[in-house]
């Protein structure tokens, strides 16, 4: 706060001072008072109104700065209510206390709004846990009617599941997962043999290296990481697909490449954005643009980094790095 | 044969499962009322449980936990919960196994020999008439001669041998050889029959691997 704009914030009281102190002038005057009284009364007022000046000043501009400071520093800005003090000068304590009560306010709106996501959350893992059953009959009767055709479909459908599942507990601030050794090998196998007759069709060869690692994540995560990754090889013609894991001593660095139509250049900043489709969503079937943005997410949360090199026409290349002790960066 | 409990509150599934397992040669025995599973669990005497976590009235795991204070029956965890907690918890109460609904009937089938062939602790040497069939060397030996099979070789010829007698589909071969991070394709696993094929007959049982048309293999 400055000296100049307190003034000037305060010009209506010093235009009535001065109008006052013309009409005391003229009063003097009229009384015919002496010329030094006038002077000396002239000087008083005037440093009565310095000292009130200065005085409403430095009172207000302490508590500003310190507001302003407060703010500047804060992360979360929102916070901000909670940091300050009540201030002892009327105008600020009625801000201060319309301040804490739309802060409380508001935070009883977002209270709201959190538990509703988190019900709708919940609710969205019930269906899930609800809609596996008819579907795993039904993967069940395929299978012992020897009708294949159907177990395509049901795949399909079983992804879209998936996809669903894990976007909400990706939006989701709560930890619901476990960092815990997981084998990569495993893993990556038990993804292969979900996808296998899909593979197959395609003919599309795996090739694996080093994968005989563990990992810290959580498992069911990274396996639909990798099924999401392995999804997008498939829809965009790859004949190889070849996953390595690097062992490094800080660091498990796993690179998932593929041999298919890559990714164009001007599209690669944006392809772990939501809803992102880009050029090859456009000319290839169906692209939702959401798989890389929950992958990404996921990612985030776990404290893994994601991220993609492409040459169009070549190869696509998505690495995830694992720390071997990065508990602390999982969100 | 091998009895099999299933302890699962879906009817469908349930019918489902119980034709799958005597398809592959088990007695499948349904639970249908679950007013006290826990009991039923301790009188059947099952070789092996498929459990369901949900179910009515009960928690799956409870029921494990309680059941593992008696018994150590293998157990695999059957459920549609697909957290990374349950299944920790799952095996931390002792479950042998634990697959999430939906699950490939073929793995599903695999886990099961798995966890049944870990709990009759067979040893690493098994027969095959009076050839003997050695998972730690890889070879099968017969009359003193032998022979080294490969690692694909040993996957298609244990999986033959357990199901000896029944047809097993080249689906269920592929299925067996990728879950062991083996990704062949089909014609690779078309060389390896024939290779193994001829490993048998250098020990003089040319004729052991029947193939049925387009339906599979039967180890004789």
């Amino acid at each position: 706060m400055k000296m100049a704009d307190y003034l000037k914030d305060r010009f209506t009281e010093h235009l009535i001072y001065g109008i006052s102190w013309v009409l005391v002038l003229i009063f003097m005057a009229a009384f015919r008072i002496s010329f030094q009284a006038t002077v000396i009364i002239s000087l008083l007022l005037l440093l009565a109104v310095i000292i009130a000046d200065a005085w409403g000043y430095f009172r207000k501009k302490s508590y500003y700065d310190k507001l302003r400071y407060c703010l500047d520093e804060l992360d979360k800005k929102y916070l901000l209510s909670e940091m300050v003090e009540n201030p002892d000068f009327l105008d600020g304590r009625i801000f201060y206390e319309t301040m804490q009560e739309t802060n409380k306010s508001m935070c009883e709106h977002i209270a709201e709004y959190r538990r509703e996501n988190k019900e709708f959350q919940e609710y969205i893992e019930l269906w899930v846990h609800e809609i596996k059953l008819p579907v795993a009959s039904l993967q069940l009767m395929c299978h012992n009617d020897g009708n294949a055709k159907y177990a395509e479909q049901l795949k399909r459908i079983d992804d879209y599941i998936e996809n669903v599942l894990y976007y909400a507990r990706s939006g989701n601030a709560e930890k619901d997962y476990i960092i815990k050794p997981v084998s990569l090998k495993r893993t990556f196998a038990d993804i292969a043999v979900k996808n296998r007759e899909e593979l197959q069709e395609r003919n599309i060869a795996l090739r694996t290296e080093n994968l005989d690692v563990n990992i810290m994540t959580d498992g069911k995560w990274l396996s639909f990481i990798l099924g999401q990754l392995m999804g997008n090889s498939m829809k965009y013609k790859a004949s190889e697909i070849s996953v390595t894991a690097d062992n490094l001593p800080d660091r498990i660095v796993l690179y998932f490449r593929d041999n298919g139509i890559g990714i164009p250049e001007h599209d690669m900043p944006y392809i772990f954005d939501k809803s992102f489709t880009g050029e090859n969503g456009r000319t290839h079937k169906k692209s939702t643009g959401m798989g890389l943005y929950i992958v990404k997410k996921l990612c985030d949360k776990l404290g893994h980094g994601v991220s993609a090199q492409s040459v169009q026409g070549e190869f696509t290349e998505i690495v995830i790095t694992f720390g071997k002790n990065d508990i602390h960066n999982v969100r | 044969m091998k009895k099999i409990m299933i302890i699962e509150d879906e009817k469908a599934l349930r019918d489902e499962l119980s034709v799958l397992l005597k398809n592959a040669g088990y007695e499948p025995i349904a639970v249908t009322n679950y007013d006290n599973v826990s009991e039923q669990m301790k009188n059947v005497n099952a070789d092996l449980i498929l459990l369901d976590i949900n179910l009515p009235n009960v928690n799956g795991e409870t029921l494990l936990q309680d059941f593992r204070k008696q018994s150590g029956t293998p157990v695999i965890m059957l459920t549609s919960r697909i957290t990374e907690i349950d299944e920790v918890l799952s095996m931390s109460y002792g479950a042998d196994d634990y697959i999430t609904k939906p699950y490939n009937p073929t793995i599903l089938l695999l886990r099961i020999s798995a966890v049944l062939k870990r709990s009759e602790k067979v040893g690493t040497m098994q027969k095959y008439n009076d050839v003997e069939f050695s998972t730690v060397k890889g070879s099968l030996i017969r009359n003193g001669s032998e022979q080294i099979l490969t690692k694909n070789e040993m996957i298609i010829f244990q999986l033959l041998l357990d199901r000896r007698g029944e047809i097993v589909t080249r689906d269920d071969l592929m299925t067996a050889l990728w879950d062991n991070d083996e990704f062949v394709n089909d014609n690779a696993l078309s060389v390896n029959i024939s290779r193994l094929r001829g490993k048998l007959a250098e020990l003089r049982l040319p004729k052991a691997i029947e193939t049925r048309k387009k339906q599979g293999y039967v180890l004789k």
